[in-house]
């Protein structure tokens, strides 16, 4: 019996996709069997970035209406084979999704797998409350910026009232990851600095990942950022993926470490 | 107070001829001598002074009371009755009313209100959490939010005890108020004498002595 966990952020463009296919690899280089399912309906984009584009015979649409088996569709990543992937379907659109199909799917990678990342299609409409429906727990990614913020605090908002695990008594537990974080802006008083946006937000803080170019050339060329060691960004994703996996690891660029985070951290991951 | 109640017997009549109306009294005298006289209309000097010598008690033009049947009384009675049981009534709602409003439902949350949440609350409000951008709040009554209020505020109560930041839009009985009045410490926003009085709860800085 795996964990599911929901990547979602409110506002497009702030690195979900990229976090949950670095993470994804991440959690599988921990030795964890880990599934990445893209619910962006209508707009497959993880293909592309964990360089399996090419690959894609059968989507979740399939899956989900029994045209084909889970294991079917599922793609083994080319570096890790700890590491499935579940495309998109780039032909339909997000309406094609209903509870029931859903809950199907997400208790049959739940039943095969340790973790089980979503990575859930931008704003607040059906395709997001679906992913977050049936999850255990939640990783919202922002940008250091107010107007991601906002949309993330109401993509909180719609958590906590619509999920499955709210509905029958429990807590979905969330988790917050700075993005794309410049620290001479931080500095300098023209980004949010994160005690800011943990105020705001209230949850828990499990890493930052500072902005690095590098990014954008690991998408376009299909290798998650994790894979590369020089790259600052992709060390603060290998630090979040321990994390994910119980380990306890200092936050590098954090001025005070909070002792009662990891606790908590592998407390719901037992 | 002493007071004592008489059934008398009354006999009313009115003259057209005095002289038919003497010897009527004087042959019907012993029937009369316990009534009370009622005479209506005209009571000329010779009248009185028949009447004062036979030592009858008269009055004269007087209105009186009709008498009714013991049903009619206790229909009334009855009437009296329930009028007072509506009356009771009413005035416990009112009093109940009364205790709402010193009461004021008061809510008590400690949720962090996020954008997109819109809290209608009738009658009073304590918020022990934030308010953050994007989220809306309004109370019928009295306010108080211990934590940094971001988004929108519309309170029609007494008072209101809140901070607020410089996205904040806070209404108080439809004025918006100046958020640079409210930021950065606790204030207290109030009407007197329809006038909006804004006073600090604590003052932040503290100047010691160098």
């Amino acid at each position: 019996m795996g964990i599911v966990i929901a990547v979602i952020s409110g506002k497009g463009g702030v690195g979900k996709t990229t976090a949950v296919a670095n993470l994804g690899l991440g959690v599988a280089m921990n030795n964890k069997a880990c599934a990445v399912v893209d619910f962006d309906i209508g707009q497959r984009n993880l293909d592309m970035i964990l360089g399996l584009e090419n690959r894609v015979v059968y989507d979740i649409v399939q899956v989900m209406d029994g045209e084909a088996t889970l294991k079917q569709a599922l793609i083994k990543s080319k570096v890790n084979d700890n590491l499935r992937f579940l495309a998109a379907s780039q032909i339909k659109d997000k309406r094609v999704l209903n509870s029931k199909k859903v809950y199907k799917l997400v208790k049959e990678l739940k039943d095969s797998f340790d973790y089980v990342i979503l990575d859930s299609p931008a704003g607040i409409e059906s395709g997001f409350e679906h992913t977050i429906e049936f999850a255990d727990a939640a990783i919202i990614v922002v940008n250091p910026e107010v107007s991601s913020i906002r949309d993330a605090d109401r993509a909180i908002g719609i958590l906590d009232s619509k999920s499955q695990k709210v509905k029958d008594g429990g807590e979905v537990a969330k988790y917050l990851i700075i993005n794309r974080i410049v620290a001479n802006m931080v500095q300098s008083g023209e980004m949010l600095k994160s005690e800011d946006i943990l105020d705001i937000l209230n949850i828990k803080l499990v890493g930052k990942v500072p902005e690095d170019s590098g990014v954008i050339d690991a998408s376009n060329q299909g290798k998650p950022v994790i894979l590369d060691k020089h790259s600052i960004a992709g060390q603060a994703y290998k630090r979040i993926s321990a994390r994910l996996c119980g380990k306890k690891v200092d936050m590098k660029d954090v001025e005070v470490s909070d002792s009662s985070l990891f606790k908590k951290i592998t407390g719901i991951f037992k | 107070m002493q007071s004592k109640q008489y059934s008398v017997k009354v006999y009313e009549c009115s003259i057209d001829d005095e002289e038919r109306f003497m010897s009527f009294f004087d042959t019907n005298y012993t029937l009369f001598k316990d009534h009370l006289i009622v005479i209506n209309g005209y009571l000329s000097q010779n009248i009185k002074d028949y009447l004062n010598s036979k030592s009858l008690i008269f009055i004269n033009n007087i209105k009186l009371p009709k008498g009714r049947s013991r049903r009619a009384l206790e229909e009334e009675f009855e009437a009296q009755r329930r009028e007072s049981d509506i009356d009771k009534i009413i005035a416990e709602t009112k009093l109940e009313k009364l205790s709402k409003r010193l009461q004021n439902n008061l809510t008590v949350l400690d949720d962090i209100i996020r954008s997109g949440r819109e809290l209608n609350i009738d009658g009073d409000l304590l918020l022990l959490n934030r308010v953050n951008s994007g989220a809306t709040i309004y109370t019928t009554g009295n306010l108080i939010i211990t934590q940094l209020v971001e988004g929108s505020v519309r309170c029609d109560g007494n008072f209101m005890i809140l901070t607020t930041s410089s996205k904040a839009n806070v209404i108080f009985h439809g004025e918006e108020i100046d958020n640079s009045f409210l930021e950065d410490r606790l204030s207290r926003v109030e009407l007197k004498n329809q006038e909006i009085v804004i006073t600090p709860v604590f003052k932040k800085e503290i100047n010691w002595v160098s």
